[in-house]
């Protein structure tokens, strides 16, 4: 049933985005396996990623105030994920879920978001899984997993 | 009806601004106008926001860096509307605080063009042809103006259609595209957030540019920048409780959307067949003008900030919103008088031609407007006094048009 | 502050693989709506249309659809968010006394590409994108389980959120999703999506469209037998995911108490007669129940278990169906506001007795980050 349709020319467009010159020192101490954050001097809220506006009180955050993390945190949600997207539209289902958690770092306020290795529950500690070759990107961060 | 002022104004830097994400960039803008009212973050009530979402590559950016802005627990609506969308963000706020419902709202609107991989500008307006194939093949659409669009652009596309139509309409030759783009980049030169600035350019300069689609040369092409500009409205109370010295009153807004350009030509559209005739433009004047009061805008109206990416727009919209007689602002242009020492100084910021960030550019017009108003307008402060001051935007498929009109005084006084 | 009133409203089918195009479905409700406002295209001041790019897959995604919405030479803007924010907008522009009548109308035809595609486009690029796992129902999941164990709700609750909007559904003629028979367990062995989330607890893309009439006091009087008047309107926006608490919908409380402010609204479970709100997820209803003030934190799953939330309850919720029915993404909001108007006009298949005060709610962004709400009446 339907109307005819026509896929036409694909809508895509690449994008390489800036990612500001906080987050470029996120990225590059990940070389030195280090995760970086924020803290506002204002008000204490501790932002990962870091940046320069204080998501809380909205004060400037200056470059003196970034602070080395130790990279463990506890997982305060969990879910078993059992597709992904193909980027098209599509589902991919897995094999075996993955499993994603809200992780709050270790003297951080935000929450940041991550694949976790292992037998995770809520309330578990995890730590940050480093790529065997790290070269200060993203792709060097691959999870967390269940301290043991 | 509630009373509306303009009482801040910001702009980040325009151009290539690579040393920032986006959310940095907006946030620029943002806590620029913030500190230009005098005021804190704590004084807004709510926001309007507007940008083209598929040109920087996030879907609802604004909800991403809500806490870049000081939006957090405040309402914030979002428009999108093309090239207009600067514009139209700029009502939005507006209808805000007349609406009764808030009393301070700050109005944003960005793009940040170098986030996309492809050059530049022709992303998103290519887009726009894309997502119309399928359309076109079922509808039977004439794939000759595909053609074109793909070549220059959607909307640019359309533009050098409409360049064409408007020189057999009024007469008008290239040369005079040349002094309008020079004239654009010669103002840039002395505005300090501009992208193309050219001191003492002439227009033999931009004659030697190559030509690229007839009647257009490269140098009549606007550039793709990154940039975000801001104002904030408060309502009569506010400014007064604020104690906000420098203000600029809205004193009429209006909008009328034609239809899609090449509806008219291929399928059952209402056939607008000359793209430079733009109803919509003349309609959305006249009733800005009665709402505001005004009754002749030749005599009232000290000056404008035509959204005109390309050189033709700005000779046609000074004429469709009233400034000139058809078929005449190239003669107006001929004796200087739209220069920014000139009696109606047109474009005194560079314009959009100069600098377009397409999300920024609509509103950007509204604050160099108000900056002129307010005598803020620094080293292209134009020598005369401005009492009363249009911005205007187009967008779509040259099919959108908004007017505002600001005065130092607000209506009937 | 000048009043305003619904006067006529439409709305279309929700379905998949609709057989006509967004122009034609727009076309089709804003026709409806105004003649079921009795009003003439030449009686509109302005319109405003509800659509997003993403979602539509082309740029400028109103442009198009001028002469479908009888937006022709008329003051139109496009809210990109949920159509009820249009309404709002459309509403502004009434109340600043520039326009009497406005239309507001959105679509989405969600064949035309996966909606829950678009949301991870919603994600901040420079490090949420980088995760493949993310999107708004994984967020979702992780809201559900920051829910669950905050209020002791649990995965039967969750189901018996589905089994009450889905029966309700059955008896809404234009639902997508209706099953009149669905029992918990049914809920809970549909396919898993990402845990506790299964397909039935997730709201289906559709196709669909809806479309309301705005006039002020004097031009609805003029044109209307029965306007339903908005007596409140609250909006809030919050903090992007990392940095507000995902547990709970802050921005909905915020909202709701500003609406019930302006509409003198002092408890609300006693004075609303029925609420249609936006669950694009199970658990969000309870998330609902608690931000606009039906019960307190962490008592949602009792509202569930007593009935009170059925269409005979104390406090209807969704006797549409809710989202969980159908979500043509940008309308599903302006449906809950369509359907909060019919009930108050008595028009509903589904109706709830002496409904005279009814609330609409729409959401937008990830894990409900946008919301808004309308408080309804039959009188100023």
């Amino acid at each position: 049933m339907g109307v005819d349709r026509y896929s036409g020319l694909p809508f895509v467009a690449r994008f390489r985005w800036n990612v500001g010159k906080t987050m470029e020192k996120f990225y590059r101490s990940f070389a030195e396996k280090k995760i970086l954050a924020a803290r506002c001097e204002k008000c204490g809220y501790t932002v990962v990623p870091p940046r320069q506006i204080c998501p809380k009180c909205y004060s400037t955050i200056s470059e003196e105030n970034l602070v080395e993390l130790s990279g463990k945190g506890v997982v305060e949600s969990l879910t078993e994920v059992a597709f992904k997207l193909d980027g098209k539209g599509g589902y991919i289902w897995l094999e075996k879920p993955e499993l994603l958690a809200a992780i709050r770092l270790e003297g951080a306020s935000s929450t940041i978001f991550a694949r976790v290795e292992g037998e995770a529950k809520v309330g578990s500690e995890v730590e940050p899984v480093w790529a065997e070759k790290i070269e200060g990107k993203p792709s060097d961060l691959i999870s967390f997993k269940v301290v043991e | 009806m509630r009373r509306v002022a303009i009482i801040g104004c910001g702009q980040s830097k325009h151009g290539r601004r690579t040393d920032v994400n986006q959310a940095e960039l907006v946030a620029e803008a943002v806590w620029a106008a913030i500190e230009d009212a005098n005021i804190g973050p704590e004084d807004i009530e709510a926001y309007a926001v507007g940008n083209m979402q598929g040109f920087g590559g996030i879907c609802q950016p604004d909800l991403v860096f809500a806490d870049y802005i000081a939006a957090g627990g405040k309402a914030m609506q979002r428009v999108a509307t093309g090239g207009t969308v600067g514009g139209s963000t700029a009502h939005l706020g507006y209808y805000e605080v007349a609406s009764g419902m808030y009393d301070v709202v700050l109005a944003v609107s960005w793009e940040k063009h170098t986030d996309s991989a492809e050059p530049g500008a022709t992303t998103g307006l290519l887009h726009v042809a894309f997502a119309n194939l399928s359309y076109m093949m079922k509808i039977g659409m004439d794939m000759r103006s595909f053609a074109i669009m793909g070549l220059a652009g959607a909307a640019a596309g359309i533009s050098a259609y409409q360049a064409a139509f408007y020189m057999a309409r009024s007469g008008c030759r290239i040369e005079h595209f040349d002094m309008v783009a020079a004239k654009a980049r010669r103002n840039a030169a002395k505005n300090k957030y501009a992208h193309l600035k050219w001191p003492n350019c002439t227009p033999e300069d931009i004659a030697k540019t190559e030509m690229l689609i007839w009647p257009m040369r490269f140098g009549h092409v606007c550039p793709a920048s990154d940039g975000a500009s801001c104002v904030i409205y408060a309502n009569e109370d506010a400014v007064r409780r604020l104690g906000v010295k420098e203000v600029a009153w809205v004193k009429g807004v209006a909008a009328y959307a034609d239809e899609e350009a090449d509806q008219g030509e291929s399928y059952q559209g209402t056939a607008v067949v000359d793209y430079s005739d733009q109803t919509g433009a003349i309609l959305s004047a006249k009733k800005a003008y009665e709402r505001a009061g005004i009754k002749d805008p030749r005599k009232e109206i000290d000056m404008a900030e035509i959204y005109a990416p390309f050189p033709h727009q700005e000779l046609m919209f000074s004429e469709r919103l009233g400034f000139f007689d058809d078929g005449t602002a190239w003669k107006a242009v001929e004796e200087g008088v739209t220069e920014i020492d000139g009696d109606f100084p047109i474009c005194p910021s560079g314009g959009v031609n100069t600098t377009n960030a397409i999300g920024s550019s609509g509103m950007q017009r509204v604050v160099e407007a108000a900056l002129q108003i307010m005598g803020k307008a620094e080293d292209h402060q134009v020598p005369k006094d401005v009492r009363n001051a249009v911005a205007h935007a187009w967008g779509g498929q040259v099919q959108f048009n908004t007017v505002m009109v600001l005065g130092d005084r607000p209506k009937g006084w | 502050m000048k009043r305003v009133a619904i006067i006529g409203y439409a709305v279309s089918r929700l379905e998949w693989d609709a057989e006509k195009t967004r122009e034609e479905a727009v076309f089709e409700v804003a026709r409806e709506a105004m003649r079921s406002a009795g009003i003439e295209r030449e009686d509109l001041g302005t319109a405003i249309s509800a659509s997003t790019d993403f979602l539509d897959g082309r740029t400028i995604s109103n442009c198009m659809l001028i002469g479908a919405s009888g937006a022709y030479l008329k003051d139109e803007s496009k809210a990109e968010e949920d159509g009820m924010y249009a309404a709002l907008y459309a509403a502004q522009r009434i109340m600043s006394g520039v326009h009497d009548v406005a239309l507001a109308v959105s679509h989405t035809h969600s064949w035309i590409f996966n909606p829950h595609q678009v949301t991870q486009y919603m994600l901040e690029p420079w490090f949420d994108r980088q995760n493949e796992l993310l999107n708004e129902i994984t967020l979702a999941a992780l809201q559900a389980r920051l829910y669950m164990s905050r209020s002791g709700a649990d995965e039967e609750h969750l189901a018996e959120v589905c089994v009450k909007n889905l029966r309700n559904a059955a008896k809404n003629p234009a639902a997508f999703r209706k099953m009149a028979d669905v029992t918990v367990e049914e809920v809970l062995e549909s396919r898993l999506y990402s845990s506790p989330l299964t397909e039935l607890m997730i709201a289906p893309p559709c196709d669909g469209a809806a479309a309301v009439i705005l006039a002020s006091e004097e031009a609805a009087k003029e044109f209307c037998d029965d306007p339903v008047w908005i007596r409140g309107i609250g909006n809030a926006c919050d903090r992007y995911l990392r940095d507000r608490d995902l547990g709970r919908l802050d921005s909905l409380r915020i909202a709701a108490e500003r609406a019930y402010r302006m509409a003198g609204i002092e408890e609300p479970f006693r004075q609303i007669d029925v609420a249609e709100v936006t669950e694009r997820f199970a658990h969000q209803e309870f998330m609902a129940y608690e931000a606009l003030g039906f019960c307190r934190e962490g008592m949602g799953k009792v509202l569930i278990e007593e009935g009170m939330t059925e269409v005979y309850g104390e406090i209807p919720v969704n006797p549409s169906g809710g989202a969980l029915s159908g979500d043509p993404v940008c309308a599903t909001g302006m449906i809950r506001l369509i359907e909060a108007v019919r009930q108050i006009r008595g028009e509903t298949e589904n109706q709830v007795e002496e409904c005279r005060t009814a609330l609409a709610h729409a959401q937008w962004g990830l894990c409900a980050q946008k919301n808004l709400v309308f408080i309804l009446g039959d009188r100023l």
